[in-house]
């Protein structure tokens, strides 16, 4: 009786669990496409949701985020190269968009509707086209750093003010790796060499993430760090007390991280690929991606822009070529010399010992 | 038409078809990693270093902290898991449940709620917890396992055998004799926590530590080298064999001893002042740090605005799917670890193979088969997407990953039931069929139960294997929240993770009914025993 009891139970499960496993629908599917994104699902999906409502195109959103660091996205991208299922990679900087084009992953595509963005945005072989952009900028906390005392540069993390009150993310993941890649090409390898040391020097901690930098600076933990414009806005939209600084306006200039669309080699559905590269690279995403909680900055000129988000050209923009710095960063992982030992990078062996 | 030798002393005797069958299931474990594995070990050969520098120092302190939260969770949990099979105190059962509850959610969200009561106590507070959360947050993943093999092996134990032990010593013959029967148990569940700590990286990517974990995740998410992140996962699994073989020599012969047919009534537990005093103790404070405070800190966001209508949408776009992964890896587990431990059955040298195999599996990552699974897909024929491209791919990679758990528990029952039984079956002419319905399910069932339960609630919370594997549009609930957490307002965080906590209590409440209504041990209307005072 027991065990009638326990598989009149489980059948029922078994069956239900069974059935759900089994193709989702008969016949020929629906019109769909197939979008890998290490864009936040929170951004990402509204501009899908709102592609669909307009084409009747269903998206099959795949979302990853580069803070966090999953064995992620980019992985599977790669070990599907051969039969791919993606037929879209919206990616949150070009770093991984130019390391796609690097393995073979992507297919040159130039969307009719690309223009206005600037060029120098985007992959000159068309493998990605940048819009709406993030920055990198120090985010200060206004009760521990009186006015007229806030960070201006990011050599500012180095200042006995900031003594063990200053943070970033680890230089390993996501955009601060391409920050740190980013350094090494505008101020050579000594001057950066000497930033990361003189950052431990001065007590400096390395977090795991943008958004914990958000945190811990908001919470008060910390008084100063850099992240990203969407972490920064996330922090003024829950009214922490923040402020925000783009670095080096005098100097070197801000970051730019621009989004890239980026058309998956062999896709299933391409012609619905290049439909959502072509709805994504619209003036009107801007936009949308602009009134965001991420706040993003469009690229175009002249897009309508809410306040609290400053339009590009307002900025000094660093200057670095996207497409090198992919190379360059697994430059500073790993020292590769033939026939000897593998020897850590750089900014490897610096990330082992700040943690 | 069963042969004339096919009876029910086949499941029984001795056979070279056990060893086959148990090499054969336990490789499907590995199966999937070997492609990677085996170009891995190929790059040697070209001159590059084997795993990289810095990994030996990482992995010397990934089994420092593996063996102290295995150390501390098996000086927690045993007398713990003792005391509540043994002893009645006010509310036992409520504890009991309690204890569980930092299995149902990942172990990310856990350091979450760690990080953030941190940050809300003190600006001091998250530097003590970078080098104390990985301990806290694993220790408490590690607790209930032990906790639970002990409460089960105790539970084992006959009313005649303690009665026995209390006559000739008191309750601490008792409580010494108890401990005995739940120590190679509680062993075997303490190491397999420590195992799984080694290759979850999520603790450290919240707390900052480098550990094993890490480096393996840098290699492959940073650098994108397979060849070398397979390397490390080598060098790891070998670490864990070696550790792993002392254990099964030792575990193999006393994992479980087969109860006499006539014993079958289960231990009853008694009112005893000074064990309810120390059962009480050991459970309010495995809640407190287990599930109490990890969830207020998950809760605080919530104190200044709520995320719950966008959290609904998450939740129900994702629910569906998880149930599927988690249900369907669960039945895969068991179905196969059970079969496993059928086939290992009573034979001494097959077991410590089976055992040491199981742990060294179980400490690889599961992106390692995860990867291997995504090539196979690439280079196979659209036709097989059925199996390698949808969700029975997630819930057969679950499956895989966790059928050590499974097979731990069902080597145990299995191992616990009386040979007798099968001769008896044999001697009365009763098919082999009937046998296996009749009597060896029913035996199985409880601790087959506990074991979906727990392999449901692991492939729940879950992150690599759905991430890497799930078919587009099908994501699960706890990757929902990991792919949200960074950007997202705090309140939506906190309303997803407490949306999340709330679904897996429910799964784990109907469990514990499903337990109740197939555990063959109590009978009901049996009167309470007289209250004996401690000595």
């Amino acid at each position: 009786m027991k065990l009638r009891s326990a598989l009149s139970l489980a059948g029922p499960i078994a069956a239900l669990s069974l059935l759900a496993l089994g193709p989702s629908g008969c016949g020929r599917p629906a019109p769909h496409v197939v979008v890998y994104t290490s864009v936040d699902e929170v951004f990402a999906r509204p501009v899908a949701e709102s592609f669909t409502r307009e084409t009747g195109i269903e998206v099959r959103l795949v979302p990853d985020t580069e803070e966090t660091k999953s064995t992620g996205l980019l992985n599977r991208l790669i070990a599907e190269k051969e039969r791919p299922q993606a037929d879209v990679f919206w990616s949150g900087d070009p770093v991984r968009a130019a390391l796609l084009k690097m393995k073979g992953v992507s297919a040159p595509y130039r969307s009719t509707r690309s223009e206005g963005l600037p060029r120098e945005f985007s992959d000159p072989e068309d493998h990605w086209t940048g819009f709406s952009a993030r920055a990198r900028v120090l985010i200060y906390n206004r009760n521990l750093v009186p006015e007229g005392r806030e960070p201006r540069s990011v050599m500012d993390l180095l200042d006995p003010r900031f003594q063990g009150k200053a943070c970033i993310a680890n230089p390993l993941f996501g955009t601060t790796s391409m920050h740190a890649a980013a350094l090494f090409a505008v101020l050579r390898d000594e001057k950066a060499m000497a930033f990361f040391e003189g950052f431990r020097k001065n007590g400096g901690k390395m977090l795991s993430s943008n958004g914990e930098v958000r945190r811990r600076v908001a919470d008060g933990e910390m008084a100063v760090g850099i992240t990203d414009t969407d972490d920064a806005n996330v922090a003024r939209l829950e009214k922490k007390p923040i402020g925000v600084v783009y670095p080096d306006q005098g100097g070197m200039g801000t970051l730019i991280v621009p989004n890239c669309s980026v058309l998956i080699a062999r896709g299933p559905n391409p012609e619905a690929g290049r439909a959502f590269i072509d709805y994504l690279l619209r003036p009107e995403t801007e936009e949308a991606l602009a009134r965001s909680d991420a706040a993003q900055m469009p690229l175009r000129k002249g897009v309508p822009v809410p306040e609290g988000v400053t339009p590009l050209d307002r900025l000094k923009p660093m200057a670095v070529d996207y497409e090198t710095l992919a190379p360059r960063l697994t430059s500073l992982f790993w020292v590769i010399e033939p026939g000897k030992e593998l020897t850590a990078g750089f900014l490897k062996e610096w990330a082992e010992r700040a943690q | 038409m069963m042969g004339p030798t096919m009876d029910c002393t086949v499941l029984e005797r001795p056979g070279r078809w056990r060893a086959a069958a148990t090499i054969a299931i336990l490789s499907l474990a590995v199966l999937p990693a070997v492609p990677l594995l085996g170009r891995s070990l190929a790059g040697v050969t070209d001159g590059a270093s084997f795993a990289g520098p810095g990994f030996l120092n990482a992995l010397g302190g990934s089994l420092a902290v593996a063996g102290a939260v295995a150390a501390n969770a098996y000086a927690v949990g045993l007398p713990a898991g003792v005391l509540a099979a043994l002893y009645e105190f006010p509310g036992r059962r409520l504890l009991l449940g309690l204890s569980t509850l930092p299995l149902i959610a990942p172990s990310f969200l856990w350091a979450i709620g760690w990080s953030k009561l941190a940050a809300w106590i003190g600006p001091r507070a998250p530097e003590a917890l970078s080098s104390l959360g990985p301990h806290l947050v694993f220790g408490a993943l590690t607790v209930p396992l032990v906790l639970w093999a002990s409460f089960a092996a105790t539970s084992a134990l006959t009313r005649s055998q303690i009665d026995a032990a209390r006559l000739a010593g008191g309750e601490k013959a008792v409580l010494s004799n108890a401990a005995r029967q739940a120590a190679v148990p509680a062993l075997l569940a303490a190491v397999l926590g420590g195992v799984l700590t080694l290759s979850d990286a999520g603790p450290d990517q919240i707390f900052g530590s480098n550990r094993v974990a890490s480096q393996i995740l840098v290699s492959f998410s940073a650098l994108h080298d397979y060849e070398l992140a397979g390397r490390q996962c080598v060098l790891l699994a070998g670490a864990v064999l070696a550790l792993a073989l002392p254990i099964s020599v030792l575990a193999a012969p006393r994992i479980a001893a087969a109860a006499l047919p006539r014993q079958v009534e289960g231990p009853v537990r008694l009112r005893v002042r000074t064990a309810a005093v120390a059962g009480e103790a050991f459970f309010l404070a495995m809640t407190l740090l287990g599930t109490a405070l990890p969830l207020l800190g998950l809760a605080l966001p919530l104190l200044d605005e709520t995320g719950f209508d966008r959290a609904f949408a998450i939740a129900e776009r994702t629910l569906g799917d998880t149930l599927v992964y988690a249900g369907v890896g669960g039945t895969v587990a068991v179905v196969l670890g059970f079969t496993t431990a059928a086939a290992v059955g009573r034979e001494h040298r097959l077991r410590k193979f089976a055992i040491a195999f199981s742990i060294a599996a179980f400490s690889l990552p599961p992106s390692l088969a995860a990867l291997g699974v995504i090539r196979l897909a690439s280079q196979a024929p659209a036709g097989m997407d059925f199996l390698l491209r949808s969700k029975a791919t997630v819930c057969l990679g679950h499956g895989l990953r966790l059928l050590p758990v499974a097979f731990f528990l069902g080597l145990r029952s299995w191992a616990g039931m009386p040979p007798s039984w099968a001769l008896a079956a044999a001697v009365h002419g009763v098919p082999p069929a009937t046998y296996i319905v009749r009597v060896v399910l029913p035996h199985l069932a409880p601790a087959g139960i506990a074991a979906f339960l727990l392999v449901a609630l692991l492939s729940a919370a879950d992150l690599t294997t759905v991430l890497l594997l799930h078919p587009p549009g099908a994501s699960s609930l706890s990757l929902s929240v990991f792919t949200v957490m960074a950007n997202a307002r705090e309140s939506l965080v906190a309303s997803l993770c407490l949306i999340y906590f709330a679904f897996a209590l429910t799964a784990l409440v109907f469990g514990w009914a499903a337990t109740r209504v197939v555990s063959p041990t109590r009978k009901e209307g049996t009167p309470p025993p007289k209250e004996r005072p401690a000595r």
